[in-house]
């Protein structure tokens, strides 16, 4: 063997001890991080100080999302209060979904993007203030065996109670999915993974049979797709989300064209959307997203080219006095 | 509270490794071998404060040594119909375990073994420790060994109320006038009283009930586990019982909710709980009865409730001493 040889090779074995250094010199680093396991009271103490401290940051900026089919959890990354969360949580594009804080205010948001195949979504606050926010990873820092800790309405949202923190470690990282031993449950999709500075690394996808198969969405893909999530884009096809398909949504109603113009509300469905927006037998449609309308076919054709959940415009008589309304397209 | 709520579960394939992937070995994750053994000084406090509660050779849950001549607490759900009850505290098994009294309310048993010199917990001065703190509990134990598991404080102290109400547990003929007992629930606090299909309600604690929903009036506000005074009239015969409480989904249980499901193994009684701390350790309801333990090996509370996957329930030390000096005094009353 010569020299330059057990040079080399000391020469690796440093580079390798040297590696927990680095690590250990990335700011707000918490030191426990970086051993395999937590082996004394000071080390306990070190992951409970570092939990408790940014504990109520975390906590004021995680928030309950109800929208018509359920209720799940997101978390507001700017004071102007854009929303990460679930894309199985939003579903879909600019659908309306009502928000609620930890202390039970409930503010008016909408979604804006989703990415279907690997289930991340944004959401905004449409009204006006500024509200608790956190920060995210931007540096992708997270590593494996890293203390997480979790944040969700588990359950649905629960004054008395708050949000549910669980405490875990990342047990397995791919590209797309962080595996963590924070245990979820239903209501916690689309809540908030944070590392012990209370940055945000991940928001919460779905679990596995087992308790320490809880799967979360990293930030990277949010920060790759962020242009497409601010400007309310449906990127991918799915699982997560099902793409709006054209010509599957629909008003519930049955009309006939009038002489005069606009077309006579003849028959209207039970529990049709636009039941629910109390259009009646009689009623006189006049315009359609600011189309007048005159024959059948015509709010047919409109209609085809539109999608479930979509928001739609009408202008009609009511009782003989004109009205304006906005209601959203049921699913065939 | 919303009934559909989101998360998908899906199956175990997709968290079978893969390429690309680095997973972190089971010792190292947060119930694993070598991150438990950092609760060691706690474990020891689990190993002589902590009872086991056995049927025959099978674990049922624990218990917490509340004094040093013998008296354990433990969650008296679990041990109701235990026929051969013995107790295991330290590396010693006491066969013949008393059940002495019952606290329906917090669902709590008092038993007595005939020992001397045991180690009581030693009660923490409060239960008001932030969320975040660690706190540790039996996690399972081996003949001889007690192990731990380690969790943190994860909510809110709060009330539990009954879920789905308070109820007698009886279903009413729905083609009688009368309040006609149609049916009777087998777990029901009205099958201990003796009632019967065909009797029929007259008053409850004193106050004349007609309606279904005066009986829903009264016991609006009640407890789990407390008492109702019920006058029934059974072939011209009136009389007056004492009914227990139950929780209405918990005695009628046809239903498992979405998050049932992906919980595993829950807790039977699980609600009605006048006061509760959280905490996340992960466990099996095979766990319930126990202390749990903060960083100092003081007893914060005692393990109630696997309510789900995600939440556990525990009394509070406030309480729990309460509970304890109570059910003790009135055990040596008796």
């Amino acid at each position: 063997m010569t020299l330059k040889n057990v040079m080399k090779s000391r020469l690796s074995c440093l580079l390798i001890a040297l590696l927990p250094w680095c690590a250990f010199a990335q700011e707000g680093r918490l030191y426990v991080n970086d051993k395999k396991a937590p082996d004394s009271r000071k080390d306990l103490d070190a992951i409970q100080k570092s939990l408790i401290s940014v504990l109520p940051k975390a906590r004021a900026a995680t928030v309950c999302i109800e929208i018509s089919e359920g209720s799940g959890s997101g978390v507001i990354v700017s004071p102007d209060g854009l929303i990460l969360t679930a894309a199985h949580v939003a579903t879909g594009v600019k659908k309306k979904v009502t928000i609620v804080l930890e202390d039970g205010t409930k503010l008016k948001a909408e979604t804006l993007g989703v990415v279907a195949d690997t289930d991340a979504a944004m959401i905004k606050i449409t009204e006006k203030g500024t509200y608790p926010f956190i920060d995210i990873d931007r540096a992708e820092s997270a590593r494996l065996g890293d203390w997480v800790f979790a944040l969700g309405h588990s359950g649905g949202f629960d004054k008395e109670r708050g949000s549910v923190v669980r405490l875990g470690r990342l047990v397995r990282m791919a590209n797309s999915t962080f595996q963590s031993d924070c245990t979820l449950i239903g209501g916690d999709s689309g809540g908030p993974l944070f590392d012990l500075s209370g940055k945000l690394i991940g928001i919460h996808s779905r679990v596995g049979q087992q308790l320490q198969s809880n799967m979360h969405v990293p930030m990277s893909e949010f920060i790759k797709n962020w242009e497409s999530l601010e400007k309310a884009e449906f990127v991918g096809e799915g699982p997560f989300a099902k793409k709006p398909e054209k010509g599957t949504g629909f008003l519930g109603l049955a009309t006939e064209a009038r002489k005069e113009g606009g077309l006579r509300v003849t028959k209207v469905g039970s529990k049709s959307p636009s039941e629910t927006a109390g259009i009646k037998e009689g009623d006189v449609l006049l315009k359609l997203n600011e189309t007048a309308l005159e024959k059948r076919e015509q709010l047919q054709d409109l209609l085809k080219e539109m999608a479930a959940g979509d928001e739609v415009k009408l202008d009609l008589l009511h009782d003989g006095k004109p009205q304006t309304l906005t209601l959203n397209l049921g699913e065939r | 509270m919303n009934a559909n709520l989101i998360l998908s579960v899906f199956s175990a394939l997709l968290v079978l490794p893969s390429a690309g992937q680095q997973s972190l070995e089971s010792n190292f994750r947060t119930t694993g071998a070598t991150v438990v053994a950092a609760f060691e000084s706690q474990r020891q406090v689990l190993q002589t404060s902590s009872a086991v509660m056995l049927n025959g050779r099978k674990e049922i849950g624990y218990g917490v040594v509340v004094s040093a001549d013998g008296y354990v607490l433990t969650k008296a759900s679990e041990i109701a119909e235990v026929k051969a009850l013995s107790v295991t505290v330290d590396q010693r098994n006491y066969p013949q375990a008393k059940v002495l009294l019952v606290d329906s309310v917090w669902d709590v048993a008092l038993l007595k073994v005939e020992a001397s010199g045991l180690v009581p917990v030693v009660y923490a001065p409060t239960s008001a420790v932030p969320q975040g703190s660690w706190v540790v509990a039996n996690g399972a134990t081996t003949r001889t060994n007690r192990r731990a598991l380690a969790g943190i404080i994860s909510a809110k102290i709060r009330e539990i109320p009954a879920a789905g109400g308070a109820a007698l547990g009886v279903t009413l003929n729905p083609k009688s006038k009368l309040l006609e007992i149609d049916g009777v629930n087998e777990k029901s606090g009205a099958k201990e009283a003796g009632l019967q299909k065909g009797d029929v309600i007259l008053t409850i604690e004193g106050r004349k009930v007609g309606k279904i929903e005066e009986i829903g009036e009264i016991l609006k506000d009640r407890k789990e586990g407390s008492t109702v005074k019920v006058t029934y009239r059974r072939n011209k015969e009136e009389k007056t019982v004492d009914v227990r409480l139950a929780a209405r989904s918990e005695l009628f249980t046809d239903q498992m909710t979405r998050n049932d499901q992906m919980s595993g193994k829950f807790s039977t009684r699980r609600s009605g709980f006048p006061r509760v701390m959280q905490h996340d350790i992960l466990g099996s309801s095979d766990v319930e009865g126990g202390p749990l333990l903060d960083l100092e090996g003081h007893c914060v509370g005692m393990n109630i409730a696997r309510a789900n996957r995600a939440e556990n329930y525990a009394i509070p030390v406030e309480d729990l001493k309460e509970i304890a000096a109570r059910m003790m005094k009135q055990a040596a009353g008796n």
